[in-house]
C-alpha cells in the first residue's frame, strides 16, 4: 500500500509536482490553443451534420447517424470543451471564444452554479465526507465509509435512472436538496439555488424539444426523438467517464481532521489518492474531457487538459518513487468496479469495523 | 409622401427590436456561439463581433520603425492624434497595445507606425510576421490627445523617437485642411538615419510656408532640455505646445513650460514596463472599476491585503487552485507566491489569493 510519507518528503514531493506543472506553464502556447480550437471545429461541424441529417432525413439510417453526429457533438461539448474551459485552461490566451468565465454549456447545469461547486468545492476538499459533496452525491453510498441507510438498497437502480439523466442530475446537484431535508439548508435558499437551475432547464428543454424540433415542421417528432437519443447518448457516456474517476475501489476517502493545515504536498497525494485512471487511446481521452487522466486532472485542474497524457508517466514515475499507489485500469476494469462498488454499499458493511484515520 | 416619412422610423424601430430579441432569445439558446462560430468558419471578414483590418501593405520607415496600412472593414473614424488598440496572436496568446493612429481621418485607410522596441512581443511579432493580407483585431480608436475645435494660431508640435507618430497625423490634417498657417514641428532622433517621416516633413515645408521644421539630433547637438529647447523655438511661450515622446525626453523639457502648463497637451507612448520593486515594498493598489485606491503593505497576497483593506471580493479556495478570484491586472508587477513567476505584462490574467505586489498596480475590480 502507501508507503507513509515524512513532512520532509511530502514536501519534496509536492515540489516535484510543483516544477512538474511550471515546465507546462512554460510551454503553454499555440498547440494548446490549435488543440481546443480543432475540437471546436470538429464539435461544430459533427453537430451541423448531426442537425441536418436529423431535419431533412426521413429514413432510419439518417436518424441513426444523425443522432449519434449529435451525441458526439454533445460530448465533445460538455467534455472537451465545456468542462476544461470553464476551469479556466484557456483563459490566458485572452481569447473572449476561450474565456471560462463567459462559457455556458449545452447541458441543463447552469455554468456559473457549476463553476462554483465544482471548481471550489470539489477541487478543493476532494474526497473529504462532509466537505466534497461530489462523494456519491449525497445520495449513492460508494464507500463504506459513509453511513449506510435504507434507501441505499435501491441505489443500484437509482444509478442507472441517473446514468440516463445524468445533465439534471449535475445541475440540481447545485441545489443541496439532501441539506434542505436533513434541516441544514432553508426552503428559501433551496428556492433561490433552484431558480437557476429551472431557468437554465427550461430553456435546454426548449431548445431541444420545442425550437429546433419545430424548425423541422412535419419532421418535428424525429427531431424531438433525435435530441433525445443524442442527450442520452451524452449523459451516459459523462456518467460512466466521471464514475470511473472516483468511485472505483482503492478510491481513498478522507475526513476533515486528517486534513487541517494540510500543506501543498498533502493536498496533492489527498489528490492522487482519491481520483483513478482510465487507459485508452487519443480519441478515448479527448472523448473523456480528458477525464479518463482525473489524477492528471485533479492534480493540475486549470492546465490545458491536452497536457494530461504527457504527464501521465511523469506523475506516475514520481507516485513509485515515494512508494505511492497511482489508481489506473482498463475503461471495463474500471467500470466493473464502480459497479462492484455501488453494489455491495447497496447494503450495510458486514461486522467490519470502519477504518481508522 | 406623408406616409414614408412616418413609416421610414417605424420600420427602423421594428428591425432594432426584431434584432434584440433575435439575439437575447439567441444567447438564452446558447445558440449565439455556434452562430459566431460559422461566420468565422465561411465568412471571417464578415465578423461583426470584433473590428478586423487586413493589412494592406507595411512600408519600413526607418531602420526599425515600419508603418502598417491597414483597411479596416468599418472604421467608427477618428481624431488625429487619437490611437487605437491593436490585437495580435502570438503564440496562442492575444496580446493587445495601443498605438498612435499616424494617418489623418480623410485618408480612406488607418496607418499605424510601429517602432521594434527591443525584448517587446508585440513590435518584434509585427516587424518579423505580420504581413501584407494578414488579419489583426482593432478596438475603437479613443484618446484626447487631439487639436482643440478652434484650431490654435500658433502651435509648436514636439516630438521625441516613435512619439511623432500622433503629431503627424495631426500635421497632415493640417496640411489637407489647408491650416497649416504658424506651426513649428520639433522632432528629437537619436540620429539622423532615427528620423521619421523625414521626406515627407521636407515636401510639407517647401509647400506650406507657415510650418518650420527644426529636426534635433542626439549625436550631433547636445541633449535635448528645456534651455535647448528655448534655442530652438524663442517664441515657446506664444505657443499651443502638443508634446509626446519618450518619459526621460519629457522630464527633461518640462521646466520649460513651468508657468505655461494651460498651453500645454502632452501624451506618454511608452507605458515603461514597470520594474518589480522588493519584496515587502508598500504598494499603492488602485481598483479601476470601482474608483478606489488604497495602499498595502505588499507583504500578504492581494486577496489578503484588499481584504484587509476592506474590499469584499469573490473567493474559493484561497491556494490557486479554483480561479474564483481570476482578475484582470491593467498595469504593474505581481509575484506568483506558488511559482516565483512574475507578471509584468499589461492585461495578464492573475489569481488573488496567490499573487503579492511588486509594484503599484492597478487592477479591473
Amino acid at each position: 500500500m502507501n508507503r507513509v510519507l515524512t513532512p520532509h518528503e511530502i514536501d519534496a514531493f509536492g515540489r516535484e509536482l510543483d516544477s512538474l506543472r511550471q515546465e507546462v506553464l512554460d510551454q503553454r502556447g499555440q498547440r494548446d490553443v490549435d488543440h481546443i480550437r480543432s475540437v471546436v471545429r470538429t464539435m461544430r461541424y459533427s453537430e451541423a451534420a448531426g442537425r441536418f441529417l436529423l431535419h431533412v432525413g426521413i429514413d432510419p439510417v439518417t436518424f441513426a447517424l444523425g443522432s449519434g453526429a449529435l451525441g458526439l457533438a454533445k460530448i465533445l461539448e460538455n467534455m472537451e470543451i465545456g468542462h476544461n474551459m470553464m476551469h479556466g485552461q484557456y483563459d490566458w490566451t485572452h481569447d473572449p471564444e476561450l474565456d471560462g468565465e463567459t462559457y455556458d454549456w449545452d447541458m441543463a447545469c447552469a455554468a456559473h452554479q457549476w463553476r462554483e461547486y465544482h471548481n471550489f468545492e470539489h477541487h478543493t476538499f476532494t474526497n473529504i465526507l462532509g466537505r466534497d459533496r461530489d462523494v456519491g452525491y449525497g445520495f449513492l453510498r460508494v464507500t463504506s465509509e459513509q453511513p449506510w441507510n435504507p434507501a441505499h438498497i435501491i441505489q443500484p437502480f437509482v444509478a442507472v435512472g441517473l446514468a440516463f439523466l445524468f445533465q439534471w442530475g449535475i445541475g440540481a446537484h447545485a441545489l443541496r436538496l439532501e441539506d434542505t431535508i436533513a434541516g441544514r439548508q432553508p426552503v428559501a435558499e433551496l428556492w433561490t439555488r433552484a431558480r437557476p437551475f429551472l431557468a437554465k432547464g427550461a430553456r435546454q428543454l426548449f431548445k431541444d424539444y420545442v425550437f429546433f424540433p419545430g424548425l423541422a415542421l412535419a419532421n418535428a417528432p424525429r427531431v424531438a426523438l433525435g435530441n433525445l437519443i443524442a442527450n442520452g447518448i451524452r449523459n451516459v457516456w459523462a456518467f460512466a467517464v466521471i464514475f470511473c474517476g472516483h468511485f472505483p475501489e482503492g478510491v481513498r476517502i478522507y475526513h476533515e481532521q486528517e486534513t487541517r493545515d494540510e500543506p501543498r504536498g498533502a493536498w496533492y497525494l489527498r489528490q492522487i489518492h482519491g481520483s483513478a485512471n482510465v487507459e485508452g487511446g487519443r480519441l478515448f481521452h479527448v472523448l473523456s474531457g480528458h477525464l479518463s487522466h482525473q489524477i492528471e486532472h485533479h492534480l493540475f485542474p486549470d492546465l490545458p487538459a491536452c497536457r494530461y497524457p504527457e504527464l501521465a508517466p511523469r506523475v506516475r514515475a514520481i507516485c513509485e518513487r515515494y512508494g505511492q499507489s497511482y489508481n489506473t485500469g482498463s475503461f471495463r476494469a474500471q467500470l466493473t468496479s464502480v459497479a462492484r462498488q455501488i453494489l455491495e454499499n447497496a447494503l450495510p458493511s458486514r461486522a467490519r469495523p470502519a477504518r481508522m484515520h | 409622401m406623408n406616409t414614408i416619412a412616418t413609416s421610414v422610423p417605424h420600420v427602423a424601430r421594428i428591425a432594432s427590436f426584431a434584432l434584440r430579441t433575435t439575439q437575447r432569445v439567441s444567447r438564452a439558446l446558447l445558440l449565439d456561439r455556434p452562430f459566431r462560430f460559422w461566420v468565422d468558419e465561411l465568412a471571417p471578414a464578415a465578423s461583426r463581433v470584433e473590428l478586423r483590418a487586413r493589412v494592406l501593405s507595411v512600408v519600413d520607415v526607418t531602420h526599425d520603425v515600419k508603418t502598417f496600412v491597414l483597411a479596416p472593414r468599418v472604421w467608427p473614424g477618428h481624431l488625429p492624434g487619437q490611437w487605437v488598440p491593436v490585437e495580435i496572436e502570438v503564440d496562442g496568446i492575444r496580446l493587445r497595445r495601443c498605438y498612435s493612429i499616424s494617418s489623418p481621418p480623410n485618408d480612406p485607410h488607418v496607418e499605424i507606425t510601429v517602432k521594434r522596441v527591443p525584448g517587446g512581443r508585440v513590435s518584434n511579432w509585427m516587424h518579423t510576421h505580420l504581413h501584407a493580407g494578414d488579419f489583426v483585431r482593432l478596438g475603437a480608436p479613443s484618446g484626447d490627445f487631439v487639436l482643440p475645435e478652434a484650431t490654435p494660431a500658433k502651435l509648436l508640435f514636439l516630438s521625441g523617437g516613435s512619439g511623432a507618430t500622433p503629431l503627424i497625423a495631426i500635421l497632415r490634417d493640417l496640411a489637407h485642411r489647408r491650416a497649416l498657417e504658424d506651426v513649428t514641428y520639433l522632432h528629437a532622433a537619436r540620429s539622423r538615419r532615427d528620423v521619421l517621416f523625414a521626406s515627407e516633413l521636407a515636401r510639407l515645408e517647401t509647400l506650406h510656408p507657415g510650418l518650420r521644421v527644426v529636426l534635433h539630433l542626439d549625436d550631433e547637438s547636445p541633449r535635448l532640455d528645456a534651455t535647448q529647447l528655448w534655442v530652438w523655438v524663442p517664441d515657446l511661450a506664444h505657443r499651443e505646445t502638443f508634446l509626446c515622446g519618450p518619459t526621460g525626453m519629457m522630464d527633461a523639457v518640462a521646466p520649460a513650460f513651468v508657468g505655461l502648463e494651460g498651453r500645454l497637451h502632452h501624451e506618454r507612448f511608452v507605458a515603461a514596463k514597470p520594474a518589480a520593486a522588493a519584496p515587502g515594498a508598500g504598494a499603492l493598489i488602485h481598483l479601476d472599476r470601482s474608483k478606489r485606491s488604497m495602499t498595502t503593505t505588499g507583504c500578504g497576497t492581494l486577496l489578503d491585503e484588499l481584504e484587509q483593506a476592506g474590499e469584499r471580493l469573490e473567493y474559493g479556495c484561497r491556494m490557486g487552485i479554483c480561479n474564483t478570484c481570476r482578475c484582470a491586472k491593467r498595469s504593474g508587477v505581481v509575484e506568483n507566491v506558488l511559482t516565483g513567476a512574475i507578471s509584468n505584462e499589461p492585461d495578464d490574467d492573475i489569481r488573488l489569493c496567490v499573487s503579492v505586489a511588486r509594484s503599484d498596480l492597478t487592477l479591473a475590480l
